[in-house]
């Protein structure tokens, strides 16, 4: 591709098609650009075309397109072509800066993004010019031109911020500084002299100030791994400057914008992020700096306004002073009492007030309002920053900082107490500043832990917040009345069980308050104190102190589902969920209607769900119903499946992906429920359960095995007669799934219940095939969870069919397998079996095979005898071997392909423990002493001297313990 | 266990060199007349020169002995002026070899002295200056000056040759060749020197410097004829004797563990951790070096740095007020806390704990960071039951707190920390415990932070913590749960 105008207008000609939006036009014309791009001369055609071009559009088209190629193209993988010839590339890297730099800002933009890309890949050994280009341009005193080359410095910079040190990372910081760090210097005194010199003029301060923060955002890259030597003899230019900028105003600067910070904002925020990572990392070095800080941004705070476009500087300055404050060695900048009052005064009170934005936040954002003030992502905000002041502050002055906020909380309130529809905020602020006072430490699952002890909780409680609950309305003043429900909710554990009973039904009543926020707090607050424990572990509130108030609150809690903006709220359906569980059998009387309204719920919300939380409720609540229900009349079960199967049936049908693996969980809750056989309905969708395509889906395989294993559990012997045609299918889910290192425990899930429930005849014929397909994994990837699996399964199948039959299966596969199983498997591995029931299962099958094992005792077998019984008694005594390979460490993660795909489990579905030798055997050591003395009796004399010769002496007592407890002895 | 960890991670460094090293060339600068105390009688009586260079050069390439002394002396003169001492136009003009030659004048003890001193301060420059001295030949002639009758002619000797080992390996090397240790090591010797403190100070610093600086490091078998040596030096009381020795030794140990096992098998350690006690800054800085270097070794040699009583030394050094000691004690005890778990338990016996949780909370950043690294190797190599220690000890506040820190290898190192925690609370049953602490310390709200930072590797570190400990009732990643259960899987819900 030659340099020609010819191909300069071809180029023309595509770019224009791919603004088009006609897809048929567009795409063959990027295509084609795609097929072109791998030639010479490529690039160097965008580039003169942006700089050159006579539209304005192809120009940025251009620009564009260029970035695009140059992020796809410009890295060279290893192993790979390198996609962009070295005379482009060289040629690229020349003209670059300059373009950039002579280019309007749209333009500007696109090429200082792509020398970014070059730059991480070619800087500093590919492109030693870049910094000398750049640090000239800072002469050229056009600071449109020197905005260009700062912005790109901080993308080339900016990783300096994240990235481990290194060798590699510090000798490039090093050249950087050699070379940069001295002009930037330069260039940021002369750029603080030219903004006094054009004090006056608004336009040349913006771009003047545009440079400021560049140069600040650079000074924190260049400073983040380490205190350069330059810096630290420059300190005082760089903290002087700082210190005066941080004091500076200038009318012109100023925007009228309430929302978007301005130039100013930006700079001091910045500076303060500069001081913060100073004060953090080099405190020996800043110390001297520092008190002027201190003051600096206190001055700042005490002068910045309430607008929203100050809230970052707002709470970077603030965020920097709790900082400071907890350090012993600065406490003395604060102790001073006219300090700390001035402090709570200007700086902490007035950021906790109630703003216009939090009204407006309170009132038609309820989602984003719950999420900050609730669940605590209120990490930038103003009220967050003056509340974690207040808790450095107490570190070291707690009684001073209550006595002064006390007599704020009370002139708050009696302000409040005149006139209270005008004043109601600043109650609010009274609440909201007795609550960062009082709260130390705080959980979501308990509220506050820790409590500053000289606030009075329960006499504020009561005085000051009871009072709002019980008002009749309560729909009046809702933003207090939000504040008293979360009082409770986080002082949960403060106040006296007593109150907390008096404010239930004041709660429940809230249910109904038409703020979403509001009857929100009050099921959260509802659902919290239900979690609550008490003594000996029991709910603190119990289900008959709930008596009186259970009509009212499920009514009013389904009622709060009908408010708009609530009907898939789920602080409600967790609630509602938290109130089964409490409740009980109290709730099995309104069973009929609550039923009807979650299916009701659940057939809504399933064309279109979207609230996994509230979702995920819904489903625990219903497993809830069908288990309160059926515990009390086990017969029950039917009409849960009359009314749930028909939305169950649609969701299957509409493939509601969400949905699927909850049903599966349910059904299986259902068809455990049922005492003996298995009713048709169940076994008409067994063949459909069996689709390959449901279990390509990761998120539906646990709850599938579930539910197969309740299939076989409930059913083996009506698959065995009336859909044995289905059994290579089961089979067949078996063998995908012991293929997965990932889901190979749910194929052995399946195999185990296939191996306990199903009459061994209607198995016989796969039993070969199924160990070989074991075997063939055992040698394609042995992985330790697959090893532990597979032991559980060998001795199962022991159990059940004998030993014999397990030695004989082996032995058909390979003449001698089965003692290269014990002697290679067996007796090294078994260390690892994890579970107590699978523990159980290993012990039974190995004393089977100890001594139900003919060939154990006349064949070559004989030697692996003794060790196979050191290894169990090893499974009693030691402890259990966690250790995994290295190279295993990272299966789960890595080599998941569905890592992502998150499986939800309910927990009110969970299925019971399962032992399939309980009843054959209690205790597996004694059971060990019963059959070895069986052995024995057999065969006198072989036992005593087979143990006397190789067991070593511990094992050997041991196993005299066992048969001492067993009162048996070896003939 | 954990691993230890070397003096130097990165060969660049970023900062100011430490103003705590130790100095690598002085010259000897004369105050006054009355400091040249060295010097013989005479001259003081013609204590103002008016000698220009040039005449200089040309008195040292004349015949005249007494002209050659009076240049000697005023150029000696010039180079010792406190400010702007003139080296490269002393070196310029050229007359360095003749002070060279002038060392061997053994008949005019005067102008022997003061060509030793001159070329003391030119080689006391850069490597260029240095150089300009070792390339005329000077080394030979100084080895040779060290057998002087006269004690101060030795002593510029000593001193003009420190200054030459401290310019780096090759000429320490060359200077080891020319076989500088046995004269030197005469001298120590020589009894009648107990009394001359400065002059055992120049022997020892010469030392130190001989012992200095790697790639390569100075011969074995140098280093082998000079420890007796040190151990002598060592029992000394004058503190920058105290100082210098213990620099050299912790040079010789800032190595691979042969070169560590050269030194501790001459049962040097004791008076080392002996004198990490010490009043005096300056001894304390490089005894805690040595044996922190010691203990960058095998297992073996850090039990013996901990048997000759290293862990009862550190927590006063723990809380030192010098940054820089508190740091590198907590470097040293990090390393100590990668040993097998008996040694971990020695610390904890030794009182260390306490300390160690008090620098987390409040010392300097760099401290900070260092006890980090203690925590993380405590936590990696404990028992449960010393890990339950550790956080009885109130490890998890400050340490959460460190989250904020901006260094992301700090708090990668931390993320590590607490999932080697929950694994010590998974094993005693105790998950929910941790998850509780660690949420009410404020520390969940700062891992659910760290998983938007920039580095890959710590948002992923963050990530992993969250949904392993806590995810919340509804969304459990399944293949956590896989622990090969029958059927059954286990799920976080406080029912």
């Amino acid at each position: 591709m030659e340099l020609s105008d010819a191909n300069l207008q071809t180029l023309t000609e595509y770019l224009k098609k791919t603004l088009d939006p006609d897809p048929s036009i567009r795409r063959p014309a990027e295509k084609f650009l795609e097929s072109v791009e791998g030639n010479q001369n490529y690039p160097l055609l965008l580039l003169t075309l942006l700089e050159k071009s006579q539209d304005n559009v192809i120009k940025v088209c251009a620009s564009v397109t260029f970035k695009n190629y140059i992020k796809r193209n410009w890295r060279i993988i290893e192993d790979e072509p390198n996609k962009i010839c070295e005379i482009d590339r060289i040629a690229i890297k020349g003209n670059i800066v300059h373009l950039m730099l002579s280019s309007p800002e749209q333009i500007q933009k696109q090429l200082s993004d792509a020398i970014s890309i070059i730059g991480r890949e070619d800087f500093p050994q590919k492109w030693p010019d870049l910094l000398t280009e750049m640090v000239n341009r800072f002469q050229s005193g056009d600071f449109h031109v020197i905005n260009g080359v700062l912005r790109t410095a901080h993308s080339l910079f900016k990783r300096y911020r994240h990235e481990f040190k290194s060798n590699e990372l510090w000798t490039e910081i090093k050249l950087v500084l050699d070379a940069f760090a001295q002009p930037l210097t330069n260039l940021f005194k002369a750029t603080i002299e030219l903004c006094s010199t054009h004090a006056n003029d608004a336009s040349a301060l913006k771009v003047l100030f545009s440079s400021l923060i560049q140069i600040a955002k650079l000074f924190y890259s260049l400073n983040f791994q380490d205190l350069p030597e330059f810096f630290e003899d420059n300190m005082e230019t760089w903290m002087t400057n700082f210190h005066s900028l941080l004091t500076l105003d200038n009318k012109l600067l100023q925007t009228d914008d309430e929302e978007e910070a301005g130039l100013l904002e930006l700079l001091k925020s910045q500076i303060c992020d500069n001081a913060a990572l100073y004060a953090q990392k080099y405190d020996e070095e800043f110390q001297p700096y520092l008190p002027r800080f201190v003051t600096a941004i206190w001055n700042l705070l005490v002068t910045t306004g309430q607008e929203v476009k100050y809230d970052l500087l707002v709470s970077n300055a603030i965020q920097f002073l709790a900082s400071v404050c907890e350090r012993p060695h600065y406490k003395h900048l604060f102790e001073d009492q006219n300090t700390l009052t001035s402090i709570c005064e200007k700086v902490i009170v007035p950021n906790m007030e109630f703003r216009a934005a939090d009204e407006e936040a309170f009132e038609d954002n309820s989602e984003e309002y719950i999420r900050r003030d609730l669940e605590g992502s209120d990490i930038d905000t103003r009220r967050r920053a003056a509340c974690d002041l207040v808790r450095g502050l107490c570190k070291f002055f707690e009684g001073p900082v209550t006595g002064i906020f006390s007599g704020y909380v009370n002139s708050m309130l009696q302000e409040y107490a005149k006139n209270p529809s005008v004043n109601w905020k600043h109650k609010d602020a009274a609440i909201y500043l007795v609550t960062s006072l009082a709260s130390k430490a705080q959980t979501q699952k308990h509220g506050i832990t820790q409590a500053n002890e000289f606030v009075n909780l329960t006499e504020f409680f009561v005085n000051h917040i009871q009072p709002d609950l019980k008002s009749a309305n309560v729909n009046e003043f809702p933003v207090l009345k939000a504040d008293g429900i979360k009082y409770i909710m986080i002082f949960r554990n403060q106040v006296p069980k007593e109150q907390l009973l008096v404010s239930i039904p004041l709660l429940i009543s809230h249910l109904q308050a038409e703020s979403i926020v509001v009857h929100t707090y009050a099921a959260h607050a509802l659902e919290r104190l239900f979690t609550m424990r008490g003594t000996n572990n029991a709910t603190l509130v119990t289900a008959a102190e709930m008596a009186p108030f259970v009509e009212v609150l499920l009514t009013n809690l389904f009622k709060a589902l009908t408010f708009p903006g609530s009907s898939e709220n789920e602080y409600i359906m967790k609630a509602i969920m938290r109130s089964f569980s409490l409740l009980q059998e109290a709730i099995i009387p309104y069973i009929p209607s609550l039923i009807a309204q979650l299916t009701q719920k659940l057939l809504a919300v399933s064309k279109n769900p979207s609230k996994p939380h509230f979702n995920h409720y819904m489903f625990e609540s219903i497993c809830l119903s069908i288990r309160i229900t059926c515990k009390a009349n086990p017969a029950a079960v039917g009409s849960f499946e009359e009314a749930l199967f028909m939305v169950f049936t649609e969701i299957l049908q509409n493939d509601v992906q969400e949905f699927i693996p909850y049903v599966f969980q349910v059904m299986s809750l259902l068809l455990e429920m049922h005492k003996n056989d298995i009713p048709s309905s169940y076994m008409a969708l067994f063949p459909h359960l069996l689709q390959p395509v449901l279990w390509e889906r990761t998120g539906n395989i646990p709850p599938l095995v579930r539910l197969l294993q309740a299939y076989l559990e409930k059913g083996a012997n009506t698959i065995a007669s009336a859909a044995a045609d289905k059994i290579p299918g089961l089979l067949g889910v078996f063998q995908k799934l012991i293929a997965s290192k990932a889901n190979d425990h749910q194929g052995f899930y399946l195999l185990n219940s296939i191996i306990e429930h199903m009459p061994p005849e209607s198995v016989d014929q796969y039993r070969k095939q199924i160990f070989i397909l074991l075997f063939q994994r055992l040698q394609n990837s042995k992985t330790t969870k697959f090893i532990k699996s597979f032991l559980v399964f060998i001795n199962l199948y022991c159990v059940k069919y004998g030993a014999l039959a397990l030695q004989e299966i082996f032995d058909s596969i390979q003449p001698k397998m089965f003692g290269m199983v014990l002697e290679k498997i067996i007796i090294p591995e078994i260390q690892k079996v994890s579970g107590q029931v699978e523990k159980k299962i290993c012990a039974v099958g190995i004393t089977k095979i100890l001594t139900e094992c003919p060939p154990m005792m006349d064949t070559e077998y004989t030697k692996l005898w003794t060790p196979l019984l050191q290894a169990l008694i090893g499974l009693f005594e030691l402890p259990e071997d966690d250790t995994i390979p290295d190279e295993e460490h990272f299966i789960d993660i890595e080599d998941t392909p569905g890592y992502q795909t998150a499986f939800s489990q309910l927990a009110f579905a969970g299925k019971k423990e399962h032992d399939p030798v309980g009843q054959m055997v209690n205790n597996p050591k004694i059971h060990l002493a019963q059959s070895l003395h069986k052995l024995s009796t057999a065969c006198p004399g072989r036992v005593t001297s087979m143990l006397s010769t190789s067991l070593n002496a511990e094992a050997l007592q041991y196993l005299q313990g066992y048969l001492q407890a067993a009162s048996v002895t070896l003939l | 266990h954990a691993m230890r960890r070397q003096r130097m991670e990165v060969n660049v460094e970023l900062r100011k060199a430490k103003k705590d090293e130790q100095i690598l060339k002085r010259r000897n600068i004369s105050f006054s007349s009355m400091g040249e105390s060295f010097s013989p009688e005479q001259e003081k009586k013609n204590a103002v020169s008016t000698l220009s260079l040039e005449e200089i050069v040309q008195a040292v390439n004349g015949n005249n002995p007494e002209l050659h002394l009076k240049a000697t002396q005023t150029a000696r003169r010039m180079l010792s002026r406190q400010r702007n001492p003139p080296l490269n136009q002393i070196i310029e003009a050229g007359i360095i070899p003749k002070l060279v030659e002038f060392l061997s004048r053994n008949d005019n003890v005067t102008l022997q002295f003061e060509a030793a001193w001159a070329l003391t301060n030119i080689a006391s420059g850069t490597s260029d200056q240095t150089r300009a001295v070792v390339e005329a030949g000077a080394v030979p002639a100084f080895v040779a000056l060290l057998s002087s009758p006269h004690m101060h002619i030795s002593e510029q000797s000593v001193w003009a040759l420190g200054n030459i080992a401290g310019d780096g390996p090759m000429y320490r090397d060359s200077l080891i060749h020319n076989n500088v240790i046995p004269p030197l090591l005469a001298l120590v010797s020589t009894s009648s020197l107990v009394f001359q403190v400065g002059f055992l100070r120049n022997i020892t610093w010469t030392l130190s410097n001989l012992c200095r600086n790697k790639n390569p490091y100075p011969p074995l078998e140098a280093v082998r004829q000079i420890l007796p040596v040190l151990i002598r030096l060592l029992k000394h009381e004058d503190k920058d004797i105290l100082s210098d020795t213990c620099w050299a030794v912790s040079y010789l140990t800032d190595g691979s563990n042969d070169r560590i096992h050269v030194v501790v098998e001459t049962g040097i350690l004791p008076r080392l951790v002996e004198l990490m006690a010490s009043p005096e800054l300056s001894v304390v800085t490089p005894a805690l070096r040595a044996i922190g270097n010691v203990v960058t070794g095998t297992d073996e040699q850090t039990q013996m740095a901990i048997d000759a009583g290293v862990l009862t030394v550190l927590p006063q050094l723990l809380q030192h007020p010098k940054p820089t000691i508190q740091k590198e004690a907590a470097w040293t005890l990090s390393n100590i806390a990668a040993g097998p778990c008996h040694q971990i338990q020695q610390l904890i016996t030794c009182g260390l704990l306490l300390p160690l949780v008090e620098l987390l909370d409040k010392g300097e950043f760099k401290a900070q960071k260092e006890a980090v690294w203690a925590v993380a190797n405590f936590t990696t190599g404990g028992t449960v039951q010393q890990v339950v220690e550790l956080v009885q000890y109130g490890v998890l506040k400050p340490l959460l707190n460190l989250l904020s820190a901006r260094d992301g290898k700090t708090i990668l190192v931390i993320l590590d920390t607490i999932s080697n925690l929950f694994l010590a609370a998974e094993k005693l049953e105790e998950t929910e415990k941790l998850c509780f602490l660690v949420e009410e310390l404020g520390g969940l709200e700062k891992i659910e932070a760290l998983q938007t930072h920039d580095n890959t590797m710590v948002y992923r570190a963050a990530l992993g913590l969250i949904e392993r400990y806590f995810a919340n009732e509804v969304c459990v990643l399944f293949q956590l749960l896989s622990s090969g259960s029958m059927g059954r899987a286990v799920i976080t819900c406080d029912r």
